[in-house]
């Protein structure tokens, strides 16, 4: 066991647990954060996918000893005052989720792909979305949500 | 208070013609409402109850509707909701959403047969389209299931009847009860309009939130079947039916606040992980817990079932594979333990370790190679290959295939006080969760499970709640690690227990989609066309994992094969029987396939392979006649007929049309009159043709073939099926390079539901049935080695990511037919048309999944 201090949605939360735990276990079972998911284990889904300092991982991969080092954000902590980020606003509107279960990983990767390449093509959001994974098929509403949400129209 | 209930006794008693009809009860007044004591009730404390499914929240006017079928995505919360508000004339800003507990009691009545344990029948069916109320006064009805069941695309088929009519009651008893409160003598001047009603000639009106309404509505007489039908709105005057409604669960499900199963979190819950025996119906023998023991974190190390309880595996149903447990403090102590623990550990395997693919595989299609036992048949086959101008041939294979819905299995269990259960569980099927978790719980013996008496009392001792699912895809529909749950829950009184599932869980402890071997021969004139049909089916059936032998004899009448290594009428009904071109010398075999490890079902089911061997053999066969693929189509499915009269006239002994009847049957009611009950699905030729048609229209088929031509490696297919009482048409546009690396250009899809209830609702199950089917197409394969399965995870098992989605235009028939499945039809014919299209791009004849074996997929 260590004492480590995350700093997770803009707060830190002091924890004393197993330095290799992932961090997807740390958020959901020692802080609660219920809202990023587990999918596989093995960073092939991306249902776990968060930001560490902006850039999209899957949480399920990276030891809570390293996101100690970085600033984490979550799914709850992705819109901020109540209000949607633009990329849950599109995701409502195109009524892209399904089962849902992998839409907060999905939202988590969109959002740091909008955060590097503001107006992004097919060809980029499928490189940067590949790594999530849905079963129930939302690959093309996601594509036009994403879309939507740099504000680009779409065709 | 009722307006109309036939109970289970009245209903068993009128059975003897093999269908069933239930008119749902209002409970209104709050003398019943005390009276009461269900688990509605608790859900529904601080509401008055006006039905099973409804409550009116007082102050606000808040409508509270139940909702009672599992939401795994196919968001019927959503759209039966929005079916009931629309003739409830609620404002749908003022209407909530409760989900309902498991409660067969509430939502079910048992229907004859339903002895194996399946969904139970319960409906009523009015003619199409409500224009005008039956001449005659008769109540038309279909049994469909009555349930909790998500299964089979059936929730709208079966529950559209009775959430308008329940609607419609609702929106009676308001209307004569504001009469009162707006002192109206004619209630019939007084109408519901958006939550409020008005008296229409002075205008004047009072909400669905007043006091005086409820308190009068609570008084009101119920209205009588006959009012109701006759106050069912005009298709025109609809609201939200046939309108794109909001998904209700959206805005939770992006911001992370839905709760799935997993999210639940209960004071002092430890976390079970458990390695369980790779081989069905394996044992254990021993294991050492030290190693486990020693991880920081794990609690306890234990055998998951009782020595009374044998295996989980073939003919065991959903008793859980032999396992040990890790009890851990958190998921990742509990995943440690396990690791720890898993060399230590003696498994007894049994008789199906020598279970593998390549030799079953060989099996397999020696049984399609001889014949079998014949299920449809007419002219004559064998004189007719005897004089053929040609035949052709060819066999087609289909292997294991897991659902791998993205949120792994997992359920909490706790025992409370010794005599009672309470359980969170995503489940596609809560009654047998129930009884499942239940059963292993409270370890009643196998022989007394199905006990009325036992049934009765685990009913009211197991409370299960029904959180979210993450997927279902039929994994879902097995209760399996809900049984976990309950068993370890057992023996750990007081402690809730979280049987939580690793995906290497899910992919290598399925019930996985049947492995199938089809053959085909055709003879065929001078013309090309075939004068005779042979085709040949062997598929491990979900009976032979579901059932034991010795239970055979018993459930072979209700079964109708399945139990002794056939395919069962359930899965022949899946696009074997009702193959449905127009052939005049057919003869369909069923032939022999033994089950070696745990078969379930998984999206759209046996028309999985069924419709792949069909559909790519007309194609071959148009290529064989040198003619176009679509016209080819569109002349053996014919100009359209019944082919429930074909195949009745074909010695097809009893078709299951999704397990709704085809015939027009008349029922005793409670009091003694005649009901009609009519079958509202019959499979015809004419709606499949349409599609087909529709499909070629919209995606230019006839410009393309010119087109590609004489573009080298380009190329369209084409595919029709019908499942689950819909009728779908799929078109593939395909490119294959130099080095066979194949794009998919854009899929066309077309969808005939009958009525589309919530179109963007259909047209997102479409734009995923597609997508399904395009995964396991091109890549899904589980393969078994030494009797256990070998993949573990996405990268074993891949399934399909955003740069393969290809690009998905969906078009939905108008249609003034009764609404039907969405969730799995749009599924089957994606693999034959895609096969097809790559046929017609210079590719190779593709005969088996996964397709990536003979194109690159990237």
């Amino acid at each position: 066991m260590a004492k480590f201090q995350l700093h997770v949605n803009g707060r830190w939360h002091p924890v004393d647990i197993d330095g290799n735990m992932p961090l997807l276990w740390a958020l959901r079972d020692i802080l609660g954060l219920k809202g990023t998911k587990f999918g596989c284990g093995v960073a092939q889904c991306g249902a776990c996918t968060v930001h560490l300092d902006g850039r999209a991982v899957r949480s399920c991969s990276v030891d809570v000893g390293v996101a100690a080092l970085s600033k984490i954000t979550t799914i709850e902590g992705l819109s901020y005052d109540g209000e949607m980020h633009p990329c849950q606003k599109a995701w409502v509107e195109l009524g892209v989720p399904q089962c849902g279960f992998c839409q907060p990983g999905q939202i988590m990767s969109a959002a740091a792909l909008l955060a590097a390449n503001p107006h992004p093509d097919d060809t980029q959001i499928d490189a940067a979305m590949r790594g999530n994974i849905c079963r129930c098929g939302t690959y093309p509403r996601i594509r036009e949500a994403i879309h939507k949400a740099a504000g680009d129209t779409t065709s | 208070m009722s307006i109309y209930r036939v109970t289970r006794r009245d209903f068993l008693r009128s059975a003897g013609v093999g269908a069933g009809a239930l008119v749902f009860g209002f409970s209104l007044s709050p003398d019943e409402l005390l009276a009461a004591d269900s688990k509605l009730k608790q859900l529904l404390h601080n509401h008055v109850i006006l039905n099973p499914f409804v409550a009116l929240q007082p102050l606000d006017g808040t409508i509270v509707i139940v909702t009672h079928r599992p939401e795994m995505g196919q968001g019927i919360r959503s759209s039966l909701a929005a079916v009931l508000a629309d003739d409830l004339e609620a404002d749908w800003s003022r209407v909530k959403l409760q989900m309902a507990d498991a409660d067969s009691v509430a939502y079910a009545i048992k229907f004859p047969g339903a002895d194996v344990g399946f969904p139970d029948k319960v409906s009523v069916k009015l003619p199409f389209p409500y224009d005008e109320p039956p001449a005659d006064g008769l109540v038309y009805a279909i049994p469909p299931e009555g349930s909790q069941f998500a299964d089979s695309s059936r929730s709208m088929a079966a529950y559209y009847q009775t959430m308008r009519l329940t609607g419609t009651g609702i929106r009676l008893v308001f209307e004569r009860a504001a009469a009162k409160v707006l002192g109206v003598k004619d209630a019939t001047e007084c109408r519901a309009r958006q939550h409020k009603i008005y008296h229409v000639p002075s205008g004047r009106s009072v909400d669905f939130g007043s006091k005086r309404l409820l308190i009068h509505a609570g008084k009101e007489a119920p209205p009588t079947l006959g009012d109701i039908v006759k106050a069912l709105k005009k298709p025109a005057d609809f609201r939200f039916i046939g309108k794109s409604m909001p998904f209700v669960d959206a805005p939770n499900m992006v911001t992370g606040k839905a709760v799935y199963g997993a999210d639940i979190s209960l004071p002092g819950m430890l976390t079970a992980m458990i390695e369980r025996c790779p081989v069905a119906n394996g044992q254990l023998e021993s294991f050492d817990a030290t190693a486990a023991l020693a991880v920081p974190g794990v609690r306890k190390v234990t055998a998951v079932l009782p020595s009374t309880v044998a295996p989980g595996g073939v003919g065991r149903a959903f008793v859980p594979h032999a396992g040990v447990a890790v009890l851990a403090d958190n998921t990742w102590a509990a995943l440690q333990g396990r690791r720890a623990l898993r060399p230590h550990i003696k498994w007894n395997y049994g008789p199906h370790r020598s279970y593998e693919s390549s030799a079953y595989r060989k099996e397999l299609e020696a049984s399609t190679a001889a014949a079998g036992k014949t299920v449809r048949e007419t002219g004559d086959v064998d004189g007719a290959f005897a004089s053929a101008t040609k035949v052709v041939e060819a066999g087609y294979y289909v292997p294991l295939l897991a659902q791998a819905p993205m949120e792994p299995p997992m359920a909490i269990a706790l025992l409370k006080g010794g005599e009672s259960l309470e359980v969170w569980a995503p489940t596609q099927n809560p009654d047998s969760a129930q009884l499942m978790a239940g059963r292993l719980a409270f370890g009643i013996p196998e022989s007394d499970w199905e006990k009325e008496e036992i049934v009765a009392k685990l009913r009211k001792n197991v409370t299960l709640h029904m959180p979210l699912l993450g997927g279902g895809f039929g994994r879902k529909s097995k209760p399996d690690y809900i049984g976990e749950a309950a068993l370890l829950a057992a023996q750990n009184p007081g402690v809730p227990i979280r049987v939580q599932w690793t995906r290497e869980d899910d992919i290598q402890f399925s019930y996985y989609n049947a492995v199938s071997s089809q053959y085909l021969k055709a003879a065929l004139d001078g013309n090309g066309y075939p004068t005779a049909l042979l085709q040949r089916s062997a598929l491990t059936s979900f009976f032979g994992t579901l059932f034991s032998l010795d239970k055979a004899t018993q459930r072979a009448k209700t079964l109708d094969g399945g139990v002794d290594g056939y395919a069962s009428g359930i899965e022949r009904a899946q696009g074997l029987e009702d193959m449905p071109f127009v052939i005049a010398n057919l003869r369909i075999e069923n032939c022999e396939a033994k089950n070696h490890i745990r078969v379930g079902w998984m999206r759209s089911v046996a028309n999985i392979y069924h419709a792949f061997g069909i559909c790519s053999f007309a194609d071959e066969l148009a290529r064989e006649a040198r003619r176009d693929s679509k016209d080819y189509l569109l002349e053996l499915i014919g100009e359209g007929r019944d082919l429930s009269r074909v195949l009745a006239s074909q010695h097809v002994k009893q078709y299951r049309n999704n397990e709704l009847p085809l015939e027009t049957v008349n029922l005793p009611d409670k009091s003694g009159q005649l009901m009609e009950i009519v079958g509202a699905f019959p499979p015809h030729t004419r709606r499949l043709r349409a599609v087909v048609e529709r499909a070629a229209k919209e995606c230019g088929w006839d410009e393309k073939v010119r087109q590609y031509k004489d573009v080298k490696g380009r190329g369209i297919g084409i595919a029709a099926h019908r499942s689950f009482l819909s009728y779908v048409a799929i078109v593939a546009d395909v490119s294959l390079n130099d080095k066979n690396e194949l794009t998919i250009n854009e899929i066309c899809g077309v969808i005939d539901c009958g009525l589309a209830v919530n179109p963007d609702r259909v047209r997102a199950q479409m734009e995923g049935g597609i997508i399904y089917g395009l995964s396991y197409a091109l890549l899904g394969e589980i393969t078994v080695k030494d009797g256990a399965v070998v993949q573990n995870n996405f990268d074993d098992y891949p399934v399909l990511r955003i740069h393969q989605a290809p690009k998905i235009s969906v078009h939905i028939m108008e249609s003034d037919q009764p609404p039907s499945g969405v969730g799995e039809p749009p599924t089957p014919a994606v693999a034959p048309a895609l096969a097809n299209a790559i046929a017609a791009a210079g590719g190779p004849r593709i005969r088996e999944m996964p397709f990536n074996r003979k194109v690159v997929v990237l």
